[in-house]
């Protein structure tokens, strides 16, 4: 297996200012992924898992420590470089879908390439829901679609850009047994196939049994789950 | 096609975009409409105004004219005509007597027309010619006391006239009220042969011009520096102060109904901006995830707001300019004239409303939104900070600013911007402590009144912002009532249907009474008889008024001139006395003459009476009401002062149309009286006045559906939020009647409140309006206070219910996985 680090992280910090005065959420993350690689990460809700996704994606900007991303760093960057190298590597879904409301579920999946003045957006998006098995509700409304559809919108928008990384926030967080297997199966799928690196936050423990690695998140710290 | 716009479409059709659209549209095109209507109505009121100047505008001089204003004039392709006039004795076969003779050149007058008629004491027919070489116009009153009739002959120093036409009036003739004698008009070819004109004669020359508005003000930037002392430039509105001051009056209004109008655009277009922006918070942070940097960001969000404000400002100024067009014909059908056609000059106005409210409004908002880190938008329970306080300063400013160029000053909208930061804390704070004191009286969520006024509390930021909006419009409704039927009144007031239409000056003591005994039999009411001494005011506490005043610029009116003094035992009508004591033995002076001549209670004047002088204090000041057409004076002395001065009588009467001619058919038996008919100038007043409150009704109503409108808009902005709410209460088990009850008593408390408020607030702006701008007297005005209330619970209630009817059919279901 290719071993190029996709994913590198060193003595990551995160404080946010709230109204009861200020909390460190990530207390000093280290660690590393390789290309191709799934890896899910586990632990209590409140835990700041969501928190170090988004700011694996770069997001938002770390208050201390590094991000690198295939070598580049996010710390530092200017919003418009960051902005730049999610474009270029990353993909996300979030668990509560984050379609565009006002967007069909086509026009949804075709903003990624849009976004790269992509004249054949059109045609990209409608292979993907194809690939999702949505080749029927092209335009239909994000409302107009069950969570499991929204999900599996989302996943077709996060593959559009063809990304080398993807980030998924419990992405069966909102679903049932059934939906959730299909999203989880066309994760895998798109990994395995494009060889994207999947990075997963997760409750589900077979989910989580199903990824390459397992770290585990408790108190702000990051450790790996020994197999 | 472009990201851009392909986004934008989209947009279109989930309506966020639209609502925008739509309060960029109201604004403009309220503002555009007002502005273009005021503008019509100005150049209206002024050309009316034009015909009792007999001209647009005027010079006035003491010199004979010099040839390079004329030269100037034709430059400018104005229209010019000239007219001398003068005081010469007239004579007929066996008498002679002073008149007020005018030459004028051909095409005088320039606007307006002569009044004239074939039969002595006729009420007229209009010419707009004035008399041929060899022909003169004499006044009723001077036929009669020369006794020469139509066809007879008059001599005007060494030439020779024919008596062709009685004249009735003489368009630009001085309105001022007591410098009246018979009168008479006649050529200007004429006048070389008369020889009366010699060096030192005490002449008036006045050039009148007529033309294109920009080419008379350039004429006026070019003329003003060039005149000495004994000239003058003239315009419409400066004559006749009585007709300036209505006018002047009703521009204040529609200038504040344009201001007001300005605010509640500002207001639908915070509303909706910020609603835009919230509804895109999502949608920025989604493509930021997606990979957009915010350079293209900002272009997408850059181009759409351009062109929202492109299709805005088009369709805003569209329909302004039809609703203007609609209201001119409403009114042509009353008005007396045609209203000129608009400037289209005008219509930048309505175009910087909107750019500026979106600036303002949009733009702050949005450079923010670009910089807000996605993560902390997408997270469920992070909260975005946007820097609204900030946000609405610059806002705040903006419309203060707008205001300013649109007023073209600063008192209104500084009046206007206290009152309604004044009203903001207080609406925080009252509304904070009712809406808490509505929640500790009622707990649980058993019936529409709980669960409503709970949410009252609940929202409580929100509620407060929207209480502050409803207040703010409703105020706003009731300044302009109030401010409409405080003018409208006091137009009629001042301007009773039987207003005083004639003076008789010169009467003798011994006159008096059979000239009461004739008018009183013609049933013809009249006003008190004043004794009339003429003198002049020479001293000031006991320095001389040319070492006060050496130029003779600026000198106060008390001092300028000849005065005609006279006394009363009582203060008289139409006269009230603002400090002092009218019976005191001193004088009462008039409070804007003794303003301008910075005198208080107790200064003493010095006044040369034919020649005996006497020194008394101010004892008194008083106010005195100039458009009651009642005999006024600025000086009234004591009764001892005046009694051994042989006076003159003046009166003031009301002479209908049937009266006329009976009446001045009696009064030939008094030649040496002078009567002085103002019936025309009243008339003319008594229109303009009709037409404007016809023009500020409509304007009122305009700006009323503008503020609907924007409460609507601000109804919907926080409806979603209250319709989920409800929603979930369904789910929850509850009847949508109960939710409806509820949103009733939600939206029927704000009203209330909202109306309360806006009552103190009106009544609070409009003392300083009435005191700062209108120059009137402060007056309460109960209606507001039962108006307030009722227009807030009532209005408000029903926009929110009749918003939120559909939404309240919908299945709970489609509304929870919606929004
Ligand atoms: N922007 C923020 N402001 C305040 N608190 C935050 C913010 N982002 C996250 N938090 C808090 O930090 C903690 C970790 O959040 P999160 O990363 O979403 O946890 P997890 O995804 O593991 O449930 C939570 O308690 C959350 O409320
Ligand atoms: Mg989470």
């Amino acid at each position: 297996m290719a071993s190029n680090t996709a994913i590198k992280v060193s003595n990551l910090t995160h404080t946010v200012t709230s109204n009861t005065g200020d909390l460190t959420i990530l207390k000093g993350i280290n660690m590393e992924i390789k290309e191709s690689e799934s890896v899910a990460i586990v632990g209590s809700s409140g835990s700041g898992k969501s928190t170090l996704l988004g700011l694996l994606a770069g997001l938002d900007v770390n208050t201390s420590g590094e991000v690198f991303l295939y070598d580049q760093a996010f710390s530092g960057q200017s919003e418009e470089r960051r902005a730049l190298i999610r474009g270029e590597y990353v993909g996300f879904v979030f668990q509560s879908f984050h379609l565009l409301p006002s967007l069909q579920a086509i026009e949804n999946v075709m903003l990624p390439a849009e976004l790269k003045g992509d004249k054949e957006a059109r045609k990209k998006a409608e292979v993907l829901l194809e690939k999702v098995g949505l080749s029927h509700r092209l335009t239909h409304y994000p409302n107009q679609l069950s969570g499991g559809e929204q999900q599996r919108v989302a996943i077709a928008r996060a593959f559009a850009s063809n990304p080398k990384i993807l980030f998924a926030d419990e992405p069966t967080g909102n679903l049932d047994e059934e939906n959730g297997k299909l999203i989880i199966k066309l994760l895998f799928e798109l990994n395995q196939s494009q060889g994207t690196t999947l990075v997963m936050v997760t409750h589900d423990n077979e989910l989580a049994k199903m990824c390459d690695r397992q770290l585990v998140m408790s108190a702000g710290q990051l450790t790996e789950k020994s197999l | 096609m472009s990201f851009t716009f392909r986004l934008m479409l989209r947009d279109l059709r989930s309506g966020d975009l639209l609502t925008l659209l739509l309060a960029l549209v109201i604004s403009v095109s309220t503002v555009t409409s007002i502005g273009l209507f005021i503008d019509r109505l100005q150049l209206s009121f002024e050309q009316e105004s034009a015909n009792l100047l007999a001209a647009d505008r005027l010079v006035r001089s003491d010199d004979e004219l010099p040839d390079e204003w004329k030269v100037k004039a034709e430059a400018l392709s104005l229209r010019y005509a000239e007219r001398i006039s003068f005081t010469t004795m007239m004579f007929a076969d066996n008498s002679l007597q002073l008149s007020q003779l005018s030459a004028v050149t051909e095409g005088y007058p320039l606007k307006g027309a002569y009044l004239v008629d074939d039969t002595l004491f006729g009420t007229g027919q209009s010419s707009t010619e004035a008399p041929q070489p060899g022909e003169i116009w004499v006044s009723s009153r001077l036929a009669s006391l020369l006794n020469v009739q139509i066809g007879n002959q008059v001599d005007v120093g060494d030439a020779t006239f024919t008596v062709t036409k009685y004249l009735v009036r003489d368009p630009g003739s001085s309105t001022s009220a007591f410098a009246i004698s018979p009168r008479a008009v006649m050529n200007m070819a004429d006048l070389a042969a008369t020889n009366v004109i010699i060096p030192g004669s005490r002449v008036r020359y006045s050039l009148l011009l007529a033309g294109e508005r920009a080419a008379l003000s350039e004429y006026e930037d070019w003329i003003t520096p060039q005149l000495n002392e004994g000239q003058r430039w003239q315009t419409p509105t400066q004559r006749g102060e009585r007709i300036g001051d209505t006018i002047g009056r009703a521009e204040s209004f529609l200038l504040l109904a344009g201001t007001l109008a300005v605010i509640m655009s500002g207001v639908a277009m915070a509303l909706a901006s910020a609603r835009f922006v919230k509804r895109h918070l999502m949608q920025v942070a989604i493509l930021k995830t997606l990979g957009a940097t915010p350079k293209l960001l900002g272009k997408v969000f850059f181009q759409q707001l351009f062109t929202l404000f492109l299709a805005g400002a088009l369709i805003g100024l569209g329909i302004g300019w039809a609703i203007q067009e609609l209201i001119a014909s409403i009114l042509s059908g009353l008005m007396s004239t045609a209203l000129p056609e608009p400037s289209v000059s005008r219509l930048w106005l309505g175009v910087a409303t909107g750019a500026i409210s979106m600036l303002v409004f949009c733009l702050p908002l949005m450079s923010h939104l670009i910089k807000i880190s996605p993560l902390s938008v997408l997270q469920p329970n992070a909260k975005v900070e946007l820097n609204t306080v900030f946000i609405y300063v610059i806002g705040f400013m903006g419309m203060y600013g707008l205001m300013c160029v649109y007023t073209n000053g600063f008192l209104l909208p500084s009046i206007m911007t206290a009152a309604i930061s004044a009203i903001a804390l207080f609406v925080a704070g009252i509304g904070w402590m009712a809406f808490k004191l509505g929640r500790s009286l009622t707990s649980g969520a058993t019936s529409g009144w709980q669960i409503g006024l709970a949410s009252l509390y609940r929202r409580l930021v929100p509620n407060l912002f929207q209480l502050l909006v409803f207040t703010l419009i409703i105020m706003l409704t009731l300044i302009l009532i109030g401010v409409k039927s405080n003018l409208i009144a006091d137009w009629q007031q001042q301007l009773p249907e039987d207003a005083p239409n004639h003076y008789l000056f010169n009467v003798q003591a011994e006159q008096i009474e059979s000239i009461n005994d004739a008018t009183d039999a013609l049933n013809v009411p009249r006003s008190d008889w004043y004794p009339m001494v003429r003198g002049r005011v020479i001293e000031a506490n006991g320095e001389s008024v040319e070492a006060l005043y050496p130029e003779e610029r600026g000198e106060p009116e008390l001092y300028e001139r000849e005065l005609n003094l006279t006394w009363s035992d009582s203060i008289g009508k139409g006269n009230e006395l603002v400090a002092g004591d009218f019976s005191a033995n001193g004088l009462s002076v008039e409070q804007k003459a003794a303003q301008e001549a910075k005198l208080s209670l107790g200064d003493e004047l010095t006044i040369n009476i034919g020649g005996n002088i006497i020194t008394l204090p101010i004892t008194s000041i008083r106010t005195v009401d100039w458009g009651s057409m009642q005999p006024n004076f600025y000086l009234m002395l004591p009764k001892s002062a005046l009694e051994d001065y042989p006076a003159n009588f003046v009166s003031s009467l009301f002479i209908d149309e049937t009266a006329a001619q009976p009446f001045y058919k009696a009064m030939s038996q008094f030649p040496t009286v002078s009567i002085l008919n103002v019936g025309d100038i009243l008339k003319q007043i008594q229109s303009i006045i009709g037409q404007l409150s016809k023009a500020i009704q409509l304007v009122l109503f305009c700006i009323l559906s503008a503020g609907a409108l924007v409460l609507l808009a601000s109804v919907r902005s926080t409806l979603e939020e209250r319709l989920e709410e409800g929603a979930l209460l369904r789910v929850l088990g509850a009847k949508s009647a109960l939710v409806r009850q509820a949103l009733l008593v939600e939206f029927g408390a704000l009203g209330f409140f909202a109306g309360i408020i806006a009552a103190l607030g009106a009544e609070a702006c409009l003392f300083g309006l009435q005191v700062f701008v209108f120059n009137s007297q402060a007056s309460v005005h109960p209606l507001l206070w039962v108006l307030g209330p009722v227009i807030g619970v009532c209005v408000i209630s029903t926009i929110g219910i009749f918003a939120s009817r559909t939404v309240l059919k919908v299945p709970p279901m489609l509304l929870l996985r919606g929004l």
